[in-house]
């Protein structure tokens, strides 16, 4: 705090988060309502004052790699109240699509998947994948791609082989991961960097063994969207959002036993409904469908926040693949086999869809989002 | 004039169910004179009462309803006296009955019972019947040679302005401008603060279309390299001589002597000739104020409109900031006229300025702006701001600032600079600026981003403030005994403003009136508004002094001091406490009145130690007679005579707020009784004797405010009391009265509320005092 900061004010920074959303930004007039109007804003270095000034002088050291803006849940109880209309709420959603851009690499991939325009090739690189891997395979005789399934006693696997599926996403999934590790190495050596900075912490280090611990500690808070429920007006929301989180939880279980019984123990499907792993299955992927559309149906009657393709984006994915995923399982049941396949084969066009672009797009947030949680937590900050 | 009076009694209003009004009709029928009463006397039938009456031939009449305040059309009849005698605010309702009862049968003339309330309306009746004998009707004064002219002093935006709307208006109007051209600093500007709806854009610069507006009107006439070099005279006919700039000549405007010099070498003070002859040394080679130029130009009022300098600081006064020394740190003034010449580019090499740093304070621990700034400096940062952002795509504007004044819809223009991506505001204090390489680096503490920050910079602006130049100068160059300035604009910072909040323009000089930048810092737009009103000022006075009345603020009131010059002993008080400069005596000290340059408020007699000063309708004897009128009751009267407190009252402020207090249904003493005042600077001190004298007990002052934050209709009356009866006191002592008897109280005209308690605690200190020993001598 001693040391005098250097501005370094970056116009194109606050150009590039009007376009987020953040286009009321400037007129914040600095009267700290939004950090008092937040029920969850800490009371030292309280947010959003701090970030509305720092983002309207264009100071982007002081906003990517703000544990501070993760902490906020876009209730928008401080845009309501903001006597300006600069809807801080809103900046700060910019400012967190922002971080996720700056910390994504190749940006080629982020500018992609927020273009509406973009979507339909976005949509075809798995499909290509899926085709010409499968056909490439079959020169090769194997045969995981089969144009002829059988349409009685038939599951899906029938068409496209489970192996097929698992040497794509499997991949996929790593490349993710891969993509998010480097963006979270930098993430969190920037947000220690601004807490020490900004006075946040007083911590001088991290040591990962604490920071791992922090991160046990934030899980059950997250599970349980405390944070979430200490925004009122996000009670609707919150259980919306649970049920697709925990819809998530329980299809990634699933795929998991399943991914084990065909790998290890060679037990092929299609599973019985009696089967609990299949109850978990049918309950999850319900999650995913009401929680999606209440989330839908949220963004459409709140009216005085700001709802982009960013958020339509997400939104719409969790929706397309829980209703492809249930309704090809339903047309299996009910032997419609030509339905079924085409619906499975979009169903695992968005599930690759949703594993190839996450760092990409606002599901980022639940990576950084929960680091941010975790550094706060790690850093001690109340 | 023969003087047939009237006396009428209103009833109404509670009048006639508190008072006896038979008895009070009695009061006049003793001295002879016919009374009536009527129920209702402002209305359409009690008028009629009058009008009927004054058809018969009175002329004089004295009217017992309610304040002089109200009514006051009703009551008015061309060629009539009339006094109105406050039956209702000041004792009916401000003295109920539940406080001070009536009398019972028995209680009368019993000698040790009496009604109060009807010895307070009864004395009032006698002091209005007292005072229409003493007053006539007033003649106006008329100056031999009216001229319409209107000069204006100053030829910017200003000045430009108020000659357009006085010449619009009809009026023949010279422009006299110091510069060659017309313009002033609006010539110099890129652009111009924004001008109307919806107040949030920067509007091209009118001083060109002013320009070609004043040079062909034909009511307008225009003087460059022209300046003032004297105002003799008085409004409606000022002698004016014009000049170059620079030269010297005899009517140049001689300066009053300074006090030292007017002592010789004992310390004494020198008499009237002796004075004024090292006063004509002191002035060699020009001619004293009473010779007029005869060569001078007349004009019947002027408009000053002089403008403003740039804020020169003095050496070393803005030396963190490196002003002076860092070629690329300018003033606002200076960074606008590089903004003029085209794109923003550094004194020191030309180059392209993309990082501008706006400084709104001196700072130093203090969070006062640049002096003379007000909010004009604020806007002209983000005026300049914006310029920096329109000349270069990416470039960055910061304005560091304690205060950001955008009064009134301006508040636009802020919000809509605020949203400029490239715009940074900050309050905050900057510490420093210093060279770094090729740039400047400013260093700023206590901002908004809660840490101290360092901002590199191709450019600091200091927003230095706008000097009036009546700083440096007087300008107008009054040929007044009392100096060439006004005086007191160190109370304004300098500005030639007269803190009047309601009476804008007027300066303490009649028949000149300031606007622009000259009265306090403004914007274009202001100043715009500005000129119109001091036109409209300037208007009024030529209309007023045209029908030979008062122009402000006692507007419309037809009588002048009058002076018994065979009595005058030249002692020169009333030349120097005019408030207005309206006397300037001759060599002798014999005062020369200037009428039109009065405002009416008397502080001349009540000055003059000789009495020989009045008004037609208010001067020492109409009120003295009025303060002899009072009943003194004695213990020849009653067991226990009541008090009788005097109060001087005056009627800008005081009288109002004791109407007020009736209004409120408020009470308070009825021992005290009130005659109104036209400025406490007025009372003469005889009244006050007169009043000891004759046995009453106690007398007070209650007028406005005085001293720097002073509220005086008339500047200096106030004030001038309080030092008068601090000297009374011991005048007062030597008569082995305590001091105690004489007070003065200040009140606004909102301090109703306070009133009851002042009047009771002076009762209360007299009460303890005991009474006058002279009562019943």
């Amino acid at each position: 705090m001693a040391e005098t900061y250097v501005v370094d004010s970056d116009v194109g920074f606050i150009n590039a988060l009007a376009g987020l959303g953040a286009e009321d930004l400037k007129k914040c007039y600095q009267c700290a309502t939004c950090s008092v109007a937040c029920p969850i804003s800490p009371d030292t270095r309280p947010f959003p004052r701090k970030e509305m000034i720092a983002a309207s002088w264009g100071l982007k050291d002081k906003i990517v790699g703000n544990a501070d803006i993760w902490l906020c849940h876009n209730c928008g109880d401080c845009s309501t109240l903001c006597p300006r209309g600069a809807k801080p709420g809103d900046a700060l959603a910019a400012m967190r699509e922002y971080t996720i851009m700056d910390y994504a690499k190749p940006k080629a991939l982020y500018k992609a998947v927020s273009d509406p325009k973009k979507l339909p090739a976005l949509l075809a690189v798995p499909a290509v994948i899926f085709l010409v891997l499968g056909l490439v395979l079959k020169l090769f005789g194997v045969n995981w791609l089969n144009f002829a399934p059988g349409a009685e006693e038939f599951w899906q696997a029938d068409f496209i082989n489970n192996y097929l599926v698992d040497i794509i996403m499997v991949p996929t999934f790593m490349w993710s991961v891969a993509v998010f590790a480097l963006g979270l190495k930098r993430f969190v050596a920037d947000m220690h960097a601004n807490a020490l900075a900004e006075g946040k912490t007083s911590r001088e280090k991290i040591d990962p063994a604490g920071f791992f611990q922090a991160l046990l500690r934030v899980v059950p808070v997250i599970f349980k969207h405390e944070k979430f429920n200490d925004c009122s007006e996000n009670r609707e929301r919150s259980t919306a959002h649970m049920m697709v989180l925990f819809g998530f939880i329980g299809l990634f279980i699933v795929t998991t036993c399943f991914f084990i019984a065909d790998w290890v123990f060679h037990i092929d499907g299609p599973y019985t409904q009696l089967n609990p792993v299949k109850w978990l299955a049918n309950v999850s992927g319900l999650a995913l469908i009401i929680g999606s559309l209440l989330l839908i149906k949220n963004r459409y009657a709140k009216k005085d926040q700001l709802s982009r393709y960013w958020d339509w984006y997400l939104v719409g994915l969790v929706l397309a693949l829980g209703l492809t995923g249930m309704l090809s399982q339903m047309s299996r049941l009910a032997g419609l086999a030509g339905l079924c396949y085409t619906l499975y084969f979009i169903h695992l066009m968005f599930v690759w869809t949703l594993f190839a672009y996450t760092p990409f797009s606002k599901l980022a947030h639940l990576v950084y989002r929960t680091t941010a949680l975790a550094y706060n937590e790690y850093a001690g900050r109340q | 004039m023969d003087k047939k009076y009237g006396v009428y009694i209103c009833t109404g209003c509670g009048i006639g169910d508190a008072l006896d009004a038979q008895a009070l009709c009695g009061v006049a029928e003793e001295k002879g004179l016919p009374a009536k009463t009527h129920a209702f006397l402002c209305s359409k039938d009690g008028v009629e009462l009058l009008k009927k009456d004054i058809a018969a031939g009175t002329n004089t009449l004295v009217i017992g309803a309610c304040s002089r305040r109200v009514n006051y059309d009703t009551f008015s009849f061309e060629g009539c006296i009339v006094d109105r005698v406050n039956l209702r605010e000041q004792v009916v309702w401000s003295h109920p009955r539940s406080e001070f009862p009536a009398l019972t049968d028995e209680q009368k003339d019993d000698g040790v019972h009496f009604d109060r309330l009807q010895m307070l309306a009864e004395d009032y009746l006698k002091m209005g019947l007292a005072r229409v004998e003493k007053v006539d009707l007033p003649q106006p004064f008329k100056v031999e040679s009216l001229s319409r002219k209107i000069l204006v002093i100053g030829g910017g935006m200003t000045g430009m302005s108020a000659a357009l709307d006085a010449a619009n208006a009809g009026y023949p109007v010279t422009i006299v401008e110091k510069e060659d051209v017309l313009g002033g600093h609006a010539r110099q500007w890129r652009a111009q603060l924004p001008l109307g709806d919806p107040y949030d854009r920067l509007a091209p610069p009118l001083v060109d279309a002013k320009i070609k507006a004043v040079m062909s009107h034909p009511n307008i006439v225009v003087k460059t390299e022209t300046v003032v070099a004297r105002i003799a005279g008085e409004p409606g006919e000022f002698v004016v001589t014009l000049k170059k700039p620079g030269e010297k000549i005899e009517f140049d405007v001689p300066y009053p002597l300074p006090d030292e010099m007017k002592l010789d070498e004992k310390g004494n003070e020198l008499d009237a000739e002796a004075q004024h002859k090292k006063y004509m040394e002191y002035n060699e080679g020009k001619t004293d104020i009473l010779t007029f130029d005869p060569n001078g130009e007349l004009f019947g009022a002027v408009i000053l409109a002089a403008g403003w300098r740039p804020y020169e600081p003095d050496e070393g006064e803005f030396e963190r900031f490196g002003f002076g020394k860092l070629p690329d740190v300018v003033s606002n003034v200076q960074f606008e006229e590089i903004a003029k010449k085209g794109k923003i580019v550094r004194p020191s090499d030309g180059r392209e300025a993309k990082s501008v740093v706006f400084v709104q304070s001196p700072g130093g621990g203090d969070d006062a702006d640049f002096a003379y700034a007000g909010a004009v400096t604020s806007l002209v940062s983000l005026k300049q701001a914006k310029y920096v952002r329109s000349d270069f795509p990416e470039a960055k504007a910061y304005v560091f600032y304690q205060h950001m004044r955008t009064p009134g819809l301006s508040e636009n223009f802020y919000k809509r600079i605020q949203q400029d991506p490239g715009i940074f505001l900050s309050k905050g204090e900057v510490v420093s600026v210093s060279q770094n390489g090729g740039g400047l680096v400013v260093e700023a503490d206590n901002t908004l981003l809660g840490e101290k920050i360092r901002v590199h910079a191709d450019m600091v602006v200091l927003a230095t403030g706008m000097v009036p130049v009546t700083k440096d100068d007087p300008v107008i160059n009054l040929a007044y005994r009392q100096g060439p300035g006004f005086r007191d604009n160190a109370l304004f910072d300098d500005y030639a403003d007269s803190n009047f909040i309601c009476f804008p323009y007027e300066t303490q000089r009649t028949g000149i009136y300031a606007a622009g930048g000259i009265r306090r810092a403004m914007t274009v737009e202001e100043s715009m508004e500005d000129a119109a009103g001091a036109a409209l000022k300037a208007i009024q006075c030529l209309e007023s002094v045209n029908r030979g009345v008062s122009v402000h603020p006692r507007s419309g009131d037809m009588t002048f001091p009058d002076f018994f010059f065979q009595r005058c002993v030249q002692c020169k008080r009333c030349t120097e406490e005019c408030p207005f400069g309206a006397l300037d005596d001759d060599e002798r000290g014999t005062p020369k009145p200037n009428p039109t340059r009065c405002r009416r408020c008397g502080t001349c007699m009540g000055a003059c130690p000789e009495r020989i000063i009045g008004f037609a309708d208010y001067n020492i004897d109409s009120i003295g007679s009025m303060v002899k009128a009072v009943g003194v009751p004695s213990e020849d009267d009653y067991e226990e005579p009541p008090l009788r407190i005097l109060g001087l009252v005056c009627e800008n402020d005081a009288y109002p707020a004791l109407d007020m207090v009736g209004l409120n249904r408020q009470s308070y003493s009825a021992e005290v009784r009130f005659i109104p005042v036209r400025c406490l600077g007025s009372v003469n001190v005889i009244w006050i004797k007169d009043a000891l004298s004759q046995g009453m007990d106690g007398v007070f002052l209650l007028g406005c405010k005085h001293g720097d934050d002073y509220q005086c209709h008339f500047v200096k009356g106030s004030e001038l009391a309080d030092t008068r009866m601090r000297k009374i006191g011991e005048a007062l002592s030597s008569l082995a009265l305590e001091e105690e008897r004489v007070a003065q109280f200040q009140v606004a005209i909102d301090d109703y509320d306070k009133l009851p308690k002042i009047i009771n605690d002076f009762v209360e200190v007299i009460e303890g005092l005991g009474p006058n020993p002279f009562k019943g001598f």
